[in-house]
């Protein structure tokens, strides 16, 4: 039913299409792949948002405005992300597909053009961006970084990814630091877009009724796959298998009500291309990737410590965390019952209940996603960060065969690297 | 049992009411993997004061939202548990309006249906797992107080109304919770768990005739009348100009109330929500002159966004996101709502703001979710969601024009402001 073609369309330009005739929205993104961090973090950060303030032909935000309104509605969003140690920088858009309303026919191909124009033919003053939209969005991007701390939910993770990877590049922000971001010009912010533009790689997507060869058409007669013969970047991730040394714990005081309480795991080397990543799911959904889970039945249902206690495997980096709000005085409580978990995990105390309920969990999330085009989206572009092209079905078929001692194995491997403890210190 | 189907939008949909009262819905995705389930009642945390079999309930705030979280336990086990085992992914919500219990499946539908409806329909509440709820939602509660963004739109809500209980935060406070008694959920769940004040839907790839079978066979045969719900006598004017709080965020959050009319005896739901998403997208949606005008000036940023809301006997638009100068947002904003007042809406932006609604409408019908909540929420007012598109060539200018007019007249325009500690 759902048919995903992969095709390169220049020199480090790549088109991902998934052809399926039951959307009534099409989904579309256009993504530079670079490397995370470096002197250029912030400005790359940065270029997206200024990007998306005007094009030649559409200077400014009304311009730019009454075109998304007349194809219905279509929303193209500036996007930084990470995608284990790259930086994807560029556009994501999603339209209504053409057949489900008067006159809009012709539709995808103006939302591929404008997404075209919007990296390839930007509004420009005297050869570099315009002043006024690099002020702005400097600003702008000075605010979200600052402002990454306010909610401590998503903050807690941040911060302990950054504490647990201080000397990896997948431990630096995606949006560079406040400094880097206080320095950009439209010069330098110029400058950094002609390399950007030359050497990333670049990934397209799309997801709706059409087939791939008129989707390729689209794209092709824009200048986004028009590449230059220079070498461009091949996404990579170092994977870091055990902890340097004892498990570090790190408390840090906010004015927040709750504490956040978040353990960072090294996953013995698994990851989306390599180790046991099948066995490594298999062992994080049983110890706290659903309502079944160790976690949740334990430190929430039995000892009603928390609301949410759930571990996530990071498979593009090949780590592992736990997250969970608590009371600032269950700290060690909470501490020492997800660690007794994990133990219960390596010591093989898992029921045949519970590998299967895993598998079943597993198997529903990968097959859902097919429902869905904007995590479609994101797990394509996962895939070609780490340079693989495994398909959500053929990861259902991955796991179907993992065996308990498997599992007990990736529960073994599993070591301690950083816990991050955010103690509220609100009256 | 009726079938209607809408070739324009290339959807489906069947429908039947049960003789308990028990409305159903079905709602064909051709080609999805995943089929969603969603069982709603009537009853959000506004409804916490009501008449039921003669007697007036005052019942502690947060109650519909315990009941839910409670819901799940009966007798033989945690339901939660019951679903692992087939695979399917369950989870609930409490909304002001509505409490809704919903699983999502690839396989297996009528094992899940049947646990769906057989928890929903059996309470089973004791005086030990009440008291161990609340630990966990007292965590909830707290995770709440430290999120900038809901707590700036209770502050809106206090600041809109002076009576009415969407004042209150949905789950209640640790001091509301802990007065909350099993007697007390039983008494809600007779109340408002009865099939006459509820919906199921299901979206995606299911036999009709065996969801009727199978919802008659586990809801209950005899439904209590619903009882009279009590929202406080309601004024024309806000009930504050603007709520302050104080807490750790970088820059200032804000939301922006305007309190219209609510909806008249026999007015659609459903155009009206359109008309008034309509209205704020106009107003200061990401595409309109204004918000063009204030991202400009660095008023605003990506994260500012318009919304609309109706509640029972009450209704208000919602604009809002960061800003380092809310209070010039507010005059901007203030200032334009009176224009487009007194000089009404200019035709070509009227025309491509229709269109992008028209769009966002439409989109909605890839979301088995919010498709399926949709349209549990527009059976409780007695429409079904697909209606939009015929409904929406009824908008016109005027009407847009109109709303602002409401939303114009004076006191009817509240804010909320988190400020930075």
């Amino acid at each position: 039913m759902q048919q995903v073609t992969r095709k390169k369309l220049g020199a480090g330009v790549n088109l991902t299409c998934v052809t399926t005739p039951k959307f009534k929205r099409a989904m579309l993104r256009v993504m530079l792949l670079l490397p995370l961090g470096g002197p250029d973090a912030a400005l790359r950060a940065c270029l997206p948002h200024v990007l998306r303030r005007g094009t030649a032909k559409l200077p400014d935000l009304r311009a730019i405005g009454e075109a998304l309104d007349e194809l219905y509605g279509a929303r193209i969003e500036a996007a930084v992300r990470k995608e284990g140690e790259t930086l994807c920088i560029g556009f994501l858009s999603d339209c209504i597909d053409e057949a489900y309303a008067p006159g809009a026919a012709g539709l995808t191909a103006r939302v591929i053009r404008l997404l075209s124009d919007l990296l390839c033919d930007p509004y420009l003053q005297d050869g570099v961006f315009c002043p006024d939209y690099t002020a702005g969005e400097r600003a702008s991007l000075i605010d979200r970084i600052a402002a990454q701390k306010n909610d401590p939910r998503t903050w807690a993770p941040k911060r302990l990814t950054e504490l647990m990877c201080e000397n990896e590049p997948y431990g630096q922000p995606a949006l560079g630091t406040s400094e880097q971001a206080q320095k950009i010009t439209e010069n330098k912010l110029h400058a950094a877009y002609r390399r950007a533009l030359d050497e990333a790689q670049i990934e397209l997507f799309y997801c709706g009724t059409m087939a791939s060869d008129a989707v390729e058409a689209l794209f092709a007669a824009t200048p986004l796959t028009q590449r230059r013969d220079k070498s461009f970047y091949l996404p990579q991730t170092g994977v870091v298998s055990q902890p340097a040394g004892a498990p570090r714990e790190v408390i840090e005081k906010e004015q927040v009500t709750q504490g956040k309480l978040s353990l960072g795991f090294r996953t013995g080397g698994s990851c989306l291309t390599a180790g046991d990543p099948a066995a490594y799911w298999m062992f994080q959904t049983i110890f706290g990737g659903s309502t079944s889970s160790k976690l949740f039945l334990n430190v929430r249902e039995k000892k009603s410590l928390c609301y949410y206690a759930s571990a996530q495997f990071i498979a593009s980096k090949g780590i592992m965390q736990v997250h969970s709000g608590i009371e600032n005085r269950d700290f060690e409580t909470a501490r020492d019952e997800i660690l007794r978990q994990l133990d219960a995990c390596r010591a093989g105390d898992i029921t045949d209940a519970e590998i299967d309920a895993a598998r079943k969990t597993l198997t529903t999330g990968w097959r859902a996603m097919l429902d869905d085009p904007l995590t479609l989206e994101r797990y394509w572009l996962g895939q070609a960060a780490a340079g693989t092209l495994v398909s959500p079905e053929e990861r259902i078929g991955q796991i179907t065969d993992v065996t308990r001692e498997r599992i007990v194995a990736a529960a073994q491997v599993t070591a301690l690297d950083t816990i991050y403890f955010m103690k509220g210190a609100a009256e | 049992m009726s079938t209607k189907t809408y070739s324009a939008l290339g959807e489906r949909m069947e429908t039947r009411t049960l003789d308990n009262g028990l409305r159903i819905c079905y709602l064909p995705k051709e080609g999805f993997s995943k089929t969603f389930a969603i069982l709603a009642t009537d009853f959000g945390s506004v409804d916490a004061s009501f008449t039921f079999e003669g007697k007036r309930y005052d019942t502690p705030a947060g109650v519909a939202h315990f009941l839910e979280h409670k819901m799940f336990e009966d007798e033989d086990g945690n339901a939660l548990q019951k679903f692992a085992r087939t695979g399917a992914s369950p989870n609930a919500f409490t909304s002001h309006t509505m409490t809704a219990y919903h699983f999502s499946c690839t396989d297996r539908f009528e094992e899940n249906l049947e646990i769906l409806l057989k928890f929903v329909f059996t309470p089973y509440f004791t005086e030990e797992n009440v008291a161990k709820e609340r630990g966990i939602i007292g965590q909830e509660i707290g995770m709440m107080d430290d999120t900038p963004g809901w707590q700036a739109m209770v502050g809106l809500y206090k600041g809109l109304y002076r009576e009415h209980p969407v004042r209150v935060s949905i789950a209640g406070s640790v001091e509301s919770i802990a007065e909350i008694t099993p007697e007390t959920l039983y008494t809600c769940h007779r109340a408002f768990y009865s099939p006459k004040n509820m919906a199921l839907v299901v979206c995606g790839t299911a036999d009709f005739e065996e969801v009727c079978r199978m919802a008659a066979q586990f809801s209950p045969q005899e439904a209590p009348e619903i009882g009279e719900r009590h929202y406080g006598s309601r004024r024309e004017a806000v009930n504050e100009l603007l709520v302050t709080q104080k807490m750790q965020v970088s820059q200032p959050q804000f939301l922006i109330g305007f309190k219209d009319d609510p909806l008249d005896a026999g007015e659609s739901r459903l155009r009206r929500a359109m008309l008034g998403e309509l209205a704020a997208r106009i107003l200061c949606g990401d595409t309109s002159p204004l918000y063009a005008a204030l991202y400009e000036k660095r008023l605003i940023g990506r994260d500012f966004d318009t919304d609309y809301t109706l509640l029972p006997q009450a209704a208000a638009a919602l604009l809002g996101g960061e800003s380092r100068d809310p209070a010039a947002v507010r005059a901007a904003v203030e200032g334009e709502v009176s224009r487009l007042a007194h000089e009404g809406v200019d035709r070509a932006l009227f025309d491509r703001m229709k269109k992008a609604v028209y769009g966002l409408y439409l989109r909605v019908l890839d979301v088995p979710e919010a498709y399926a909540r949709q349209e549990a929420a527009a059976l409780f007012a007695g429409e079904h969601y697909l209606d939009f598109a015929a409904l929406f060539d009824t908008i016109g200018a005027d009407d847009v024009q109109a709303m602002f007019a409401r939303w114009a007249r004076r006191d009817r325009c509240t804010m909320s402001v988190i400020e930075p500690k």
